[in-house]
């Protein structure tokens, strides 16, 4: 559920990165952190961390400035990924605006990748979202390990899904994250433009909240 | 309402007192005191925070000022990271404990069911066992009243002839008698002869009047012809009963009536004689266990109007119920005499009786004094004719 503060002007919204342990969520968390440059960034919040695992969640709160003086507010959220942290999970997950479903490609994980998304099913019931109506996007992860599972089979898996196509990532050399997050924004701001008309009453179309929030110091650059 | 991810204000991140203290702490490091506060005032620099301005701080001179905002937004962030966790943790916990509650709501409430289920169940089998006990009864009863009613309308029927023109060739006999007195001679042997046989004429034609008393006591006690409920005149049940008890106990029965005169009553006829029958009965024998010389033994059947209802009172000076078995008496089959003796079902039929016509069945005894049986029986349709 967006928050919407009428009084400052101010919309937050909430992404939240979710999948199994060790998946790369806050990899790739950690990578849209320093590859981002958008118009506000603020810090990486990494809440307690035991040998690298999440155990409450990681933030990090992003911002853009439309016409009207709008405020708008991303904040990225992970989840604990560990199978023991669930109703941390649910907390994290509700009233969530879009989620990132970032899978493990290897094959050893496949049964791991079906069981949290059952869980994320179960959790968006248990919150009162609705997985065919909420923003989402699914990203296989480490793609650079050899021998994970076949791209086009996966693709063909997925092809009949409200989320294909699916993005293959590499978190760690931090390739397809920006992919990821620029197609989540994409389906996000299709939701949230209905609701708010951040184009007609903000001046905030498609293009500007997409490169808006999710311009890259490369691109940056480029513009140079 | 505030969930854990809400933006902190700057009371959330830090007490009066911490915020005091970091006031004096930044205050050290610069040339002139530095001051932190959630208002916007003049010349004050914003001190940022995760997108957010938290406050304002001013003093200190321009460059100061802004390193030591710098520094606060640095130094929230690790105030922030705990109490982000800290309110999570609260958050899922109170959720955790939510659910538990719940969950115990539902179970409580899921056992409260199964419980009333249970109890329930224990009514329902009650109440089966009570109409059980009741046709078991009903059957018994209703097959001895058959069996009874039937044997007394045979023997009825069979004596009814005979005694019919045994009586009245008696009386056919008593005018020959007549007639022969004036044909035979008159002689002081003979007169003898003729008075004697008409003294045995007379003793016969009285017990043929006996001999049909009692068949029609029979007749009324077993109203063969009155299955159902129809008009009874409760003097004359109550009679016939009493005549009944005295044939069984071979009329040495003490038995004192005081009959008030009574309305017709609507009712079953057979029950209520097997009724007063039983309790007579009953009587009966509770003069013969008492201690008492059998010759002061009495037994006192009263009937009478009381408001809207009829009064029957059966009432004796027998031995009385012993106190423990006083709470036992209406028990289907209880009975405190010998093995043989009776089925015990006598007070059970009585009272169900008298519940089947509205009534109500009540017992005094006193052991070693005596019982008192008191029947009360609405009056309701018995003036219809
Ligand atoms: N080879 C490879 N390793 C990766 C990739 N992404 C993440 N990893 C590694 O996988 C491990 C787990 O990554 P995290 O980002 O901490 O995983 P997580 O999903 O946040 O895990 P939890 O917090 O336990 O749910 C780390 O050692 C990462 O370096 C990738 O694309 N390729
Ligand atoms: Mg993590």
């Amino acid at each position: 559920m967006p928050d919407f503060d009428a009084d400052d002007n101010k919309l937050t919204l909430k992404v939240v990165f979710y999948g199994p342990a060790l998946s790369g969520k806050t990899t790739n968390l950690m990578q849209l952190h320093s590859l981002l440059n958008p118009q506000r960034k603020g810090e990486l919040m990494v809440l307690e961390t035991r040998d690298d695992r999440t155990l409450f969640f990681d933030m990090l709160p992003i911002g853009l400035r439309g016409d009207s003086g709008l405020d708008l507010r991303l904040k990225l959220y992970t989840v604990p990924g560990q199978v023991q942290h669930d109703s941390t999970r649910k907390a994290v997950l509700s009233r969530a605006d879009g989620v990132v479903f970032v899978a493990d490609s290897q094959l050893s994980q496949q049964d791991n990748n079906a069981t949290a998304f059952g869980n994320l099913e179960e959790n968006l019931e248990k919150v009162g979202l609705d997985i065919d109506t909420l923003p989402m996007v699914v990203q296989f992860n480490k793609r650079d390990i050899p021998g994970v599972a076949d791209e086009q089979d996966l693709q063909t898996r997925w092809a009949s899904t409200p989320w294909a196509p699916l993005i293959m990532a590499s978190a760690l050399q931090g390739k397809g994250v920006i992919d990821t997050f620029k197609l989540l924004l994409d389906r996000l701001y299709t939701i949230i433009n209905g609701e708010y008309h951040l184009e007609r009453q903000h001046g905030i179309n498609r293009q500007t909240f997409i490169e808006g929030l999710s311009a890259s110091h490369g691109e940056r650059y480029a513009h140079l | 309402m505030r969930t854990f991810e809400d933006d902190p204000a700057l009371e959330d991140l830090l007490s009066p007192e911490q915020k005091e203290r970091l006031d004096r702490l930044l205050s050290d490091l610069c040339t002139e005191p530095v001051r932190l506060s959630a208002q916007r005032s003049e010349g004050s620099v914003p001190v940022e925070f995760n997108l957010e301005t938290i406050g304002w701080l001013t003093g200190g001179s321009r460059e100061e000022r802004q390193a030591a905002a710098n520094l606060i937004g640095f130094i929230m962030m690790f105030v922030a990271k705990y109490r982000l966790a800290a309110n999570l943790h609260h958050d899922t916990t109170e959720a955790s404990y939510a659910e538990l509650q719940r969950q115990n709501e539902a179970l409580k409430a899921s056992e409260a069911r199964y419980r009333e289920l249970s109890e329930q169940l224990q009514d329902k089998v009650d109440e089966q066992v009570r109409v059980i006990q009741k046709s078991q009864q009903e059957l018994y009863e209703s097959a001895r009243l058959r069996s009874v009613g039937q044997l007394a309308a045979g023997v009825a029927h069979e004596i009814n002839n005979p005694i019919g023109f045994i009586s009245s060739n008696l009386r056919v006999a008593r005018d020959y008698l007549e007639d022969l007195r004036e044909m035979v001679p008159a002689s002081p042997t003979n007169q003898e002869l003729l008075d004697d046989f008409e003294d045995l004429l007379t003793e016969s034609m009285d017990g043929t009047t006996r001999v049909a008393g009692i068949v029609s006591d029979l007749k009324t006690f077993s109203s063969i012809d009155q299955a159902d409920y129809s008009i009874c005149n409760i003097n004359e049940l109550l009679q016939s009963a009493v005549h009944l008890v005295q044939t069984e106990y071979h009329h040495n029965l003490k038995i004192t009536e005081r009959l008030d005169e009574l309305p017709p009553v609507t009712g079953h006829p057979s029950r209520l004689s097997q009724t007063f029958f039983n309790l007579l009965d009953n009587a009966a024998q509770a003069l013969r266990d008492s201690d008492r010389d059998p010759a002061n033994g009495r037994i006192l059947v009263q009937s009478r109007i009381d408001g809207a209802r009829i009064q029957v009172i059966i009432q004796d000076n027998g031995c009385g119920i012993a106190e423990a078995d006083q709470a036992r008496i209406f028990d289907a089959f209880f009975t405190t005499r010998p093995v043989g003796s009776g089925t015990g079902l006598g007070l059970t039929v009585a009272r169900d009786t008298v519940r089947a016509h509205q009534g109500n069945l009540e017992i005094e005894s006193r052991p070693g004094t005596g019982t008192r049986v008191t029947l009360t029986l609405p009056m309701h349709g018995g003036q219809e004719p």
